[in-house]
């Protein structure tokens, strides 16, 4: 903060700048740092807070619980299933958003970079809609009896999955990655776009001189150019596989049998329609470590680039 | 065609595969809401018969118009909130030195690694206390916290970078830090503001598990939950819920086609 500079010989006026240059400073930062305490740090704080206690939704009563949210949460098998399921989420969609986006990227960019703009834009679209709505349109296409997809199977003379694609307990949650990689394979090809963008022409001329052409440049040239963007992209993947709930909840709500339970619709299952909220931020705080340690390998990794 | 090589046609192919496999389910929803309830069950693949429109008015009559007037609202309001806020923020933020002031930088930037889903309890007991169950209020100042710790750091780095002449020459006529912010920086912040807004948006506009706790009322439902209600509506009405979610997502679709480049420059920006 600059005081301004005072030609004048009054001491008064050289003063007064600075203290209103720190007061509309304090002005301008506190609508910012208001809404992020009171919606974001205070309710973290709470959570933590409220992981030690038992209470419902509408008790005001808190009994003290010490750590027994955490030793029911690291006892109960759903917790570990919806742990699990995240992981699959997360793995899944680093391995086939980012592996098929980067491929999808890559053609773009070299090879057809005259219909690029046309298949961006048909690729990224599913990006802009909702997730819930995402969810109920393929779970139409996925019912049993009017999908579509069941009717193109028996067409060609296979039979499909008895319990239906998302009845089925040992399917199921691979059918939900399929429809995450539906929406966001796209999303993942644009960001991986961007960085093979900004790659100088002049790298794969001299590659090429060298005899480095196709799938060789794209090894030894772009593969190793777009490796900050990679990062970022299993960043974002890993942070939003773990939060992960939209999809879920308006597919299976976490069924069939809890086949399909994440963090996130467990912590609203618990909360929301069995009472528990102790038990639910002992959840929470599991989710709360997670995010934040990846948000902070993802601040590293962005300061870097 | 020397040019038209074996590795071009597999090019396309692949990319014309995921094309298809993206638009299929799309074109699929807008094809099941012209049939009757009998053609779709009978033939869930073909054509619609007669292009029968009743299904888009039972899935209106549930009030979409509604769903999307709260939708315009919330997300007009929240968005608007996010970028003046954040932009006063980043604005102090980036023309100071101060060690406290780092400080503050970082805590707004941790705010980015909190997930909604691992505050839920307390925001609803927060909120449904303070007797804001079912306002819109209840959604737009959470959606705008949530806003804040990205649009700040986007703000804060174009501001680095933004000439400080001008801001000189506003102080030296007698504008004040905050007049400076509102009549010379915000107005010259155009591309900042417009990629913040969209990626916002965007975001606010499809999210759902906040709205879904705190919105019970259909007068006062956003989209997202308002189209969940849908299957409940019509239980085995797959015509009018096919209706319900193309009224939902098509005039989005033509927003994004038809401002494509804006989007993707925008949302990308979270790769950098």
């Amino acid at each position: 903060m600059s005081g301004a500079p005072s030609g004048h010989p009054a001491a008064a006026s050289a003063k007064r700048p600075q203290y209103s240059a720190r007061l509309s400073a304090f002005i301008l930062l506190t609508p910012a740092l208001l809404l992020c305490s009171v919606f974001i740090f205070i309710p973290a704080v709470l959570a933590i807070a409220g992981s030690f206690f038992t209470f419902g939704i509408t008790s005001r009563a808190w009994e003290p619980a010490g750590f027994s949210n955490y030793t029911k949460a690291f006892a109960d098998p759903i917790f570990w299933t919806a742990l699990k399921n995240n992981m699959i989420i997360v793995l899944g969609s680093i391995t086939f958003q980012i592996g098929i986006g980067t491929i999808l990227a890559a053609i773009l960019d070299r090879g057809l970079p005259r219909s690029a703009t046309v298949f961006r834009t048909i690729i990224f679209a599913p990006m802009v809609v909702s997730a819930v709505a995402v969810a109920l349109i393929w779970q139409v296409i996925l019912d049993p009896n009017v999908g579509a997809l069941n009717a193109i199977i028996k067409s060609v003379g296979l039979s499909p999955p008895q319990l239906g694609w998302l009845g089925d307990p040992t399917i199921s949650i691979w059918i939900v990655l399929m429809i995450a990689c539906w929406q966001y394979t796209g999303f993942m090809m644009v960001l991986i776009l961007a960085g093979l963008q900004g790659i100088p022409k002049e790298l794969y001329e001299a590659a090429s001189l060298d005899g480095a052409r196709g799938l060789k440049a794209f090894r030894h040239i772009t593969l190793p150019s777009i490796r900050n963007v990679l990062l970022v992209a299993v960043l974002i993947t890993t942070i939003g596989g773990f939060k992960v709930f939209d999809l879920i909840y308006a597919t299976t709500q976490g069924g069939p049998a809890n086949a399909t339970q994440v963090l996130g619709t467990y912590i609203y299952l618990q909360a929301f329609n069995l009472g528990n909220m102790g038990y639910a931020n002992a959840i929470s705080v599991v989710l709360l470590c997670i995010a934040v340690l990846l948000g902070w390998l993802q601040l590293k990794s962005s300061r870097r680039a | 065609m020397p040019n038209f090589t074996r590795a071009k046609v597999l090019m396309y192919g692949f990319v014309s595969l995921w094309s298809l496999f993206v638009m299929l389910p799309l074109l699929w929803m807008v094809l099941a809401s012209f049939k009757t309830k009998r053609e779709l069950f009978m033939d869930p693949l073909g054509l619609p018969g007669n292009w029968d429109t009743g299904a888009w008015g039972r899935a209106w009559d549930v009030g979409m118009g509604r769903f999307i007037l709260n939708s315009v609202l919330v997300t007009g309001a929240s968005v608007a909130v996010i970028i003046v806020v954040s932009g006063m923020a980043a604005y102090v933020l980036a023309r100071s030195d101060n060690r406290w002031l780092r400080l503050v930088y970082l805590l707004i930037v941790a705010g980015f690694a909190v997930p909604v889903q691992a505050v839920l309890v307390p925001l609803y007991q927060m909120i449904s206390g303070a007797g804001m169950l079912n306002s819109l209020g209840a959604i737009v100042l959470p959606y705008a916290a949530y806003g804040i710790p990205f649009t700040t750091v986007l703000f804060y780095a174009f501001f680095l970078d933004f000439p400080k002449e001008l801001e000189e020459a506003a102080r030296l006529d007698g504008c004040s830090r905050i007049r400076t912010f509102f009549m010379v920086i915000l107005p010259l912040s155009g591309p900042a503001v417009a990629s913040a807004a969209i990626f916002q948006a965007v975001f606010i506009w499809n999210e759902f598990v906040l709205a879904l706790l705190m919105l019970n009322n259909p007068d006062i439902k956003t989209l997202p939950v308002g189209i969940i209600a849908l299957g409940g509506e019509f239980t085995s009405d797959w015509p009018a819920i096919m209706a319900g979610l193309s009224i939902a997502i098509l005039p989005i679709l033509a927003i994004f086609v038809m401002a494509q480049k804006y989007f993707v420059r925008s949302l990308a920006g979270l790769g950098k």
